[in-house]
């Protein structure tokens, strides 16, 4: 591959990275498991960048290889497995002495998030990046109408999460 | 307030404030390092596969001339050893074919759905090479004992004096064991992949379920 590709996807994603820590944040729970998948991410990226033909943006074909990269591509190390069971163990905790205020609220919810399956954490993804259902859908491969439906039950299920 | 909107205010203010930010330094090495993915798994798993079957197929014409006779003999002619042997290697061919284009097929640009559809498929392509062989070793394995024990002089000798009972249970014995053997095979690539492929699956599964 040319220099200039190399020099040209570099610079795109040094300016687009936070979409990749981002994906990482939601799919991982350490440091380490979050610096493995960002590196699969990037591996990912520049492998497919050379068909990348533009008529899209850069970042929405970022959504799109980070996601499946996540969800179907990665393999979590046990070092990651781990840490994912003591999280949940803590925010059992957590969530009995439930405070209302609004810090406590998000820490809360970033939890519960955490608890969600893939493929929910890649709708909550979608809609917390301000994606419209359509383009939720065209990334997943479902139906508008899915996308809607099953968002709509993930709301519920984080309500139920939150308030047991 | 919606605890979502919520959330949503403060993941596109703050979500990344506390992320290290990578200069294009750190990234040029990032690239070019070996991807873990799946696929990459699963490439190296199916031409491990492929060999490993190319090489139980080549074993007569690596082995002494004695047991080349020997199989020519069992097959009645050299003629049906070596239609079975271009037979054989025609399906791995067409394996290697279809393996090739699946591989092809898998793009991470997709989306999620139609991605995980190739990698099944591709993983579907393996797994029939895989019923293939071991049908075919379970097959060769018990005409070669039915062989052995009936056309051989020296083996049926032994067996001359069994009745037809305990000759009965002889055989049974031994293909049940054959078929064992095979299954051991089969459990053991199922293992295989259902350890690689096991989040695929369930977040394949949890897909289709949104069209239920």
């Amino acid at each position: 591959m040319n220099k200039e590709l190399e020099h040209s996807f570099v610079e795109l994603l040094e300016k687009h990275q936070n979409i990749v820590h981002k994906v990482c944040r939601l799919y991982t729970n350490n440091q380490d498991a979050h610096n493995d998948l960002f590196q699969e991410i990037t591996i990912q990226l520049w492998k497919a960048y050379p068909k990348f033909r533009g008529d899209a943006k850069f970042s929405t074909w970022m959504y799109r290889v980070g996601l499946n990269t996540a969800i179907t591509l990665y393999r979590k190390s046990k070092r990651s497995i781990k840490t994912q069971e003591f999280e949940s163990v803590s925010f059992k905790i957590q969530s009995v002495d439930y405070d209302d205020t609004e810090e406590q609220q998000l820490k809360l919810l970033y939890k519960a998030v955490h608890q969600l399956n893939d493929i929910e954490k890649a709708l909550v993804f979608l809609y917390l990046e301000d994606k419209n259902y359509s383009e939720i859908s065209e990334t997943l491969g479902i139906s508008e109408v899915n996308a809607r439906v099953k968002m709509n039950r993930v709301k519920k299920k984080l309500r139920t999460i939150l308030n047991p | 307030m919606d605890e979502l909107e919520l959330l949503k205010k403060d993941w596109q203010t703050n979500s990344t404030r506390d992320e290290v930010k990578l200069s294009s330094k750190e990234i040029y090495p990032m690239m070019h390092k070996k991807s873990s993915s799946i696929v990459k798994t699963l490439f190296y798993i199916s031409v491990a596969e492929l060999l490993f079957w190319i090489i139980i197929n080549s074993i007569p014409y690596f082995s002494s001339e004695e047991y080349r006779a020997d199989l020519a003999a069992m097959y009645g002619n050299g003629g049906v050893l070596l239609g079975l042997t271009i037979f054989s290697y025609a399906v791995i061919l067409g394996f290697v074919y279809l393996l090739y284009k699946s591989y092809k097929s898998i793009s991470v640009t997709d989306n999620a759905k139609r991605l995980m559809e190739s990698i099944i498929k591709t993983r579907k392509i393996i797994k029939y090479y895989v019923i293939y062989n071991l049908v075919m070793a379970f097959l060769s394995m018990t005409f070669g004992l039915y062989y052995t024990i009936y056309e051989n002089p020296e083996v049926s000798e032994q067996f001359a004096k069994f009745s037809d009972k305990q000759m009965f249970i002889t055989m049974l014995i031994m293909v049940v064991a054959i078929a064992v053997f095979v299954l051991i095979f089969w459990v053991f690539y199922r293992i295989i992949y259902g350890i690689l492929l096991s989040k695929l699956n369930r977040n394949y599964k949890e897909l289709k379920k949104l069209e239920v």
